[in-house]
């Protein structure tokens, strides 16, 4: 059985047991993170651009889709679409503007067009519910499937997680996933082989946009508001930091660090309404201890019981 | 149109355009010889603010606070160099970003804890309470004394940079940093000095801001926003830039508060985001 079957049969088994174990909104909420964070981490781990701007295009189309869906009642499937579209097409405005530099300015230049996002939805009140966010959010029936109880709307969310996961395995497998890597190594020898850097770049970032779009619409939904927080920037800060706990560089790495960083977020939020606090010190530890992630840190441990394991047994063969 | 409030805005918008430029100088210097982007530069703002604040509360005096204040945020920040960001210097920046924004976190929670969530008030000290007549308006002479205190504060750093030996390593720093500690010169002292200057101004820049808009925890993060606005308008390690984007950031918010309140945030991003169109390397960009 090849590692990726694996993987896959993991994750199916993670997707049928979670909710066995885990309330029904917080597992629904772990893999729309997921995706966001699989749409993060094509920029992120495959492309070398770290995106510190990821909740503009979460937040942008979980209102639009939102408002269409209060006020117009549109049906989910649609939603959906449009907040496909308003992810990638935001992502391509930001994107457009971002690309052309690299580096320390990129990273500030996508939290800057955040707060751009962010204070337009703070201050745009009619619209949408400024600080106290956008409420009353249906969640429709789609295809004639009611998806209003906690677990049906669970089932729909992990069958679209699934679909993303797919659709990102073909695009880093793809001939693009390829130049997009090629780019992260080294985007000089990438544009000396003919490619154009910035264009593919933008291309990541539209298909980044999209991801998270979609993400954003479902977030909406599972919540039936979409608050103020799901544009600002401690959402990108979040994104990332579940991404790079998971590990960045793998496919599976986001998934992975969703479910710890939602699991536990959750779980500490409950318990102490300081709880960012602690949530820095862990970004703190993680960074100055455990860099790679679970991903790594696992590995790591595996390595640490066999070198432990092994020199035991030698000594105890070894002549005195 | 009325002229007085015309006016008023406009040294409302030179004075917060010098704030803008002091943190855009700090987060500069820090970002260019460290080559770290600095999300804990807003946090650090706050603390400047509430660090003045305690002080005052001790001893009474607002100009000794106003000088330790930022001593004290620019010690933290030795601290947080030794401690976090040196063994982060090859790490890549996603790792320094998620550790710096892992401070802001901790140290706007400790501000919460330490103080409190709701916002306070800090009111100039009795010498500049009051406004003057300035003929065509009456304007508070605090905020006076904050553009010219502000202005004498960037002038300061300018001459620090260009006319000082260390001033002249530090710019050395930001184009080369490997032929500067090739010349004999100690880069992790150096990287230190950096970034503790960065943080003293970005502390004076908070201690100013109190008496002007009160205290609050989130302060910082508007701040950190603008000084990276700044930043990228004005290219890193550029002074000069600095100062003309803050001063331009500055005017624009407080120009178009008069027509459209609503916006007056939001324009400062799309005032960089119609500059980037035009030139992508920022206003002073070289490349």
């Amino acid at each position: 059985m090849s590692g990726s079957t694996k993987a896959w049969l993991a994750i199916l088994a993670a997707v049928v047991l979670l909710p066995v174990f885990v309330r029904h909104a917080i597992a629904t909420e772990i893999w729309i993170f997921a995706i966001f964070g699989l749409g993060l981490n094509l920029l992120m781990g495959y492309t070398g651009l770290l995106s510190f701007g990821q909740a503009t295009f979460f937040g942008s189309a979980a209102y639009v889709a939102g408002y269409l869906l209060k006020y117009y009642g549109v049906n989910v499937l649609l939603a959906l679409g449009v907040g496909i579209a308003v992810g990638a097409v935001s992502a391509a405005v930001v994107g457009y503007l971002c690309v052309q530099r690299s580096g320390l300015y990129f990273i500030m230049l996508t939290f800057a067009l955040n707060q751009m996002f962010y204070f337009t939805a703070y201050q745009w009140t009619t619209v949408t519910g400024g600080e106290d966010g956008m409420p009353g959010i249906p969640r429709p029936s789609v295809l004639g499937l009611d998806i209003h109880p906690p677990l049906a709307y669970y089932a729909a969310v992990a069958l679209l997680f699934l679909l993303s996961l797919w659709v990102m395995k073909r695009i880093v497998e793809s001939p693009l996933g390829k130049i997009l890597q090629a780019i992260r190594e080294n985007e000089l020898r990438a544009e000396a082989l003919g490619y154009n850097a910035p264009r593919m770049k933008l291309a990541a970032f539209v298909v980044g946009g999209a991801f998270s779009g979609l993400a954003g619409v479902l977030y909406a939904m599972l919540f039936g508001i979409v608050p103020l927080e799901s544009i600002g920037f401690v959402f990108s800060g979040n994104v990332v930091f579940a991404t790079l706990i998971g590990g960045s560089g793998s496919l599976y790495g986001p998934v992975i660090g969703s479910f710890v960083f939602i699991w536990l977020s959750e779980s500490v939020s409950s318990m102490w309404a300081r709880w960012p606090l602690l949530l820095g010190v862990a970004f703190v530890v993680v960074v100055l201890f455990f860099r790679g992630g679970v991903v790594e840190a696992w590995a790591r441990f595996w390595a640490w019981r066999a070198a432990h394991r092994a020199p035991a047994a030698a000594r105890a063969d070894a002549p005195r | 149109m009325n002229v007085s409030l015309l006016f008023s805005q406009i040294l409302n918008g030179l004075a917060t355009g010098m704030l803008y430029a002091l943190m855009g100088i700090g987060l500069s210097i820090i970002t260019g010889v460290l080559n770290i982007p600095n999300f804990a530069h807003g946090a650090l703002f706050a603390l400047g603010a509430y660090f003045l604040y305690t002080v005052i509360q001790l001893v009474g005096n607002f100009w000794l606070a106003l000088v330790l204040a930022p001593l004290g945020v620019g010690l933290l920040g030795v601290l947080i160099e030794y401690g976090g960001i040196r063994p982060l210097y090859k790490a890549g920046h996603d790792y320094q970003l998620l550790l710096t924004f892992g401070l802001s976190l901790i140290v706007t929670e400790g501000i919460i804890i330490v103080w409190s969530p709701v916002g306070m008030s800090q009111l100039p000290p009795p010498l500049l309470r009051g406004g003057v007549n300035l003929g065509i308006t009456f304007y508070p002479k605090y905020r006076l004394f904050v553009m010219v205190a502000a202005a004498l504060l960037v002038l300061g750093a300018w001459l620090f940079l260009e006319k000082t030996r260390y001033g002249a390593i530090m710019r050395a720093g930001i184009e080369d940093k490997e032929m500067v500690s090739l010349l004999g010169i100690d880069i992790h002292r150096l990287f230190t000095a950096a970034f503790a200057i960065g943080c003293v101004l970005a502390g004076i820049a908070g201690a100013l801001t109190a008496p002007i808009r009160g205290l609050n925890p989130w302060m910082g993060v508007d701040m950190l926003g603008i000084a990276f606005v700044v930043v990228a308008l004005a290219g890193l390690g550029n002074l000069l830039g600095s100062i003309v984007a803050g001063l331009l950031v500055g005017l624009a918010q407080s120009l178009v508060a008069l027509f459209w309140p609503e916006a007056s945030v939001a324009v400062i991003f799309a005032v960089m985001a119609a500059v980037l169109l035009v030139r992508p390397q920022g206003l002073f960009g070289i490349r």
